[in-house]
């Protein structure tokens, strides 16, 4: 443990060690190290010094690396939206299932829409309009909203302003093209913007959502700084996101197996280095937030991959593959990946949601 | 780009104190009808910043918005016309968002802003 070398981010990971005492950095720089082909896949990486040119090398290195992969993210939603949209429809997320239930095609997109009904109830978002019509939220944001599903959900059933914003120019059109369909111009709108520096004032949103965004988030730390910052004072953060198991107290990182597991997974996803739960509570904590909760609700999405599969195997979904770019087909042949680690229990399903103090 | 979403926006580049509101540099501004919805009005008068508005407004070619406002404005359906006009009919298809400190040029195109910073604004 120790604060970052490059950044000054408290580490709960991640360390370089020339066998000399250890110097450490975040999770983030090593992610973008491993970019920049400066270092290999793991953790924990020994007999590197940083120093003078060098470490000037790397933080110019840094920067290209996080653009190439904020590139990445952007051209891999550019490319693939469309296919997912035309086989799943708007959301682009998990479903949430009943365990061990039956579950046919058709039930998919209805779990989508659980998905966010039982974030907002587990995150205590006021649902009830004849009482507390003032705790409704009344402006959200949408960070990494995607095509807009979340955003045009949200509008509509809390009548209230969604700003959304993506990476992926070609997103942003299609989630406005189906606001103005829907007729929801006046309540929705998007932005090309980056969830690192989000251009938004302080303090302005009474719900900042986050649906299967940060896992792209290369900083973790700016991440959920962006989030407490935007949010208004008494607002609520939600934080769906994939994450790795939590580190048993002996832990100091996953296995070899887990670590070569998730980089493969990272490679086809634009992913950087994972988070675990505990890691994302400690950073709420630190930074003052209240009522944290967390969930894993890995068991209520089991169904959902294996269903993503299937829909790749289909007629349609091969020929769309095939007509999409190689981004897109790297994507679907790492699917399995996705069914190993959640079945070894390396992958997590998370749910973390807090307040914003009120003064 | 409604202005209601332009209200919203702000320079958050390195080193500057204050980037809202954005001023604007307008091509292509378009007039889209949308539903007149007074709940909805009312519940974002409040937290509009109305001088942020109405120079955006101006800037869009709409110049009927009062400078000063008070809430019992809201009574009046003229002035709830006028202020749905201006906050979610007038669109920004393309032009620029102008940082209010460095000047610096946010394109919009096609209606979507593209906010993302340089890496040296960072």
């Amino acid at each position: 443990m120790g604060s970052c070398a490059e950044c000054s981010t408290w580490v709960y990971g991640g360390q370089l060690t020339n066998g000399c005492p250890p110097v450490y950095t975040s999770s983030s720089h090593i992610v973008v190290l491993k970019f920049a082909g400066l270092v290999g896949h793991n953790r924990k990486i020994s007999s590197l010094k940083i120093g003078g040119r060098r470490r000037r090398r790397m933080i110019v290195n840094a920067a290209a690396a996080t653009e190439k992969l904020q590139n990445g993210i952007a051209e891999l939603y550019d490319e693939s939206s469309g296919i997912w949209e035309d086989i799943w429809g708007d959301h682009m997320h998990h479903g949430f299932y009943d365990p061990g239930s039956d579950v046919s095609e058709s039930d998919h997109r209805l779990a989508q829409i659980r998905m966010i009904e039982e974030s907002l109830r587990f995150a205590s978002v006021s649902d009830d309009s004849a009482d507390n019509s003032l705790q409704k939220p009344r402006k959200i944001v949408d960070v990494g909203c995607g095509i807009g599903g979340s955003s045009r959900y949200l509008a509509r059933k809390y009548e209230a302003e969604c700003l959304g914003i993506t990476l992926s120019p070609v997103q942003a059109q299609r989630a406005q093209a189906l606001a103005a369909a829907q007729g929801l111009v006046g309540k929705v709108s998007f932005q090309v913007a980056d969830a690192l520096n989000q251009p938004f004032p302080d303090g302005k949103f009474d719900l900042v959502w986050s649906m299967e965004s940060g896992e792209h988030m290369p900083d973790k730390a700016k991440f959920v700084n962006e989030l407490a910052r935007v949010a208004a004072p008494g607002g609520t953060i939600i934080i769906i996101t994939w994450c790795h198991r939590d580190l048993s107290p002996s832990e100091e990182s996953l296995t070899p197996q887990e670590t070569a597991l998730l980089n493969k997974i990272c490679d086809a996803y634009y992913l950087p280095a994972w988070f675990s739960i505990a890691d994302y509570i400690k950073l709420l904590q630190s930074l003052s937030l209240e009522d944290i909760k967390a969930a894993d609700w890995s068991e209520f999405v089991a169904p959902f991959w294996p269903a993503v599969i299937r829909s790749a195997l289909t007629w349609r979904g091969i020929t769309s593959l095939l007509r999409s770019g190689w981004k897109t087909m790297k994507g679907a042949l790492a699917m399995p990946l996705m069914v190993e680690g959640y079945k070894k229990g390396l992958i997590k399903f998370a749910i973390i949601t807090c307040r914003k103090p009120a003064s | 780009m409604r202005l209601l979403t332009h209200n919203m926006l702000s320079s958050n580049i390195k080193g500057v104190t204050n980037g809202f509101p954005l001023r604007i540099e307008a091509e292509k501004v378009v007039e889209k009808t949308v539903d007149f919805n007074a709940d909805f009005l009312k519940n974002m008068f409040a937290k509009v910043e109305w001088n942020a508005l109405v120079e955006a407004s101006k800037t869009m070619g709409y110049f009927e918005l009062p400078d000063n406002v008070e809430s019992s404005m809201l009574e009046s359906d003229e002035f709830l016309q006028k202020f749905h006009h201006a906050l979610l009919e007038l669109h920004l298809e393309e032009g620029a968002l102008i940082c209010p400190e460095t000047g610096r040029k946010f394109p919009v195109s096609k209606g979507i802003p593209n906010m993302l910073l340089h890496e040296d604004e960072v």
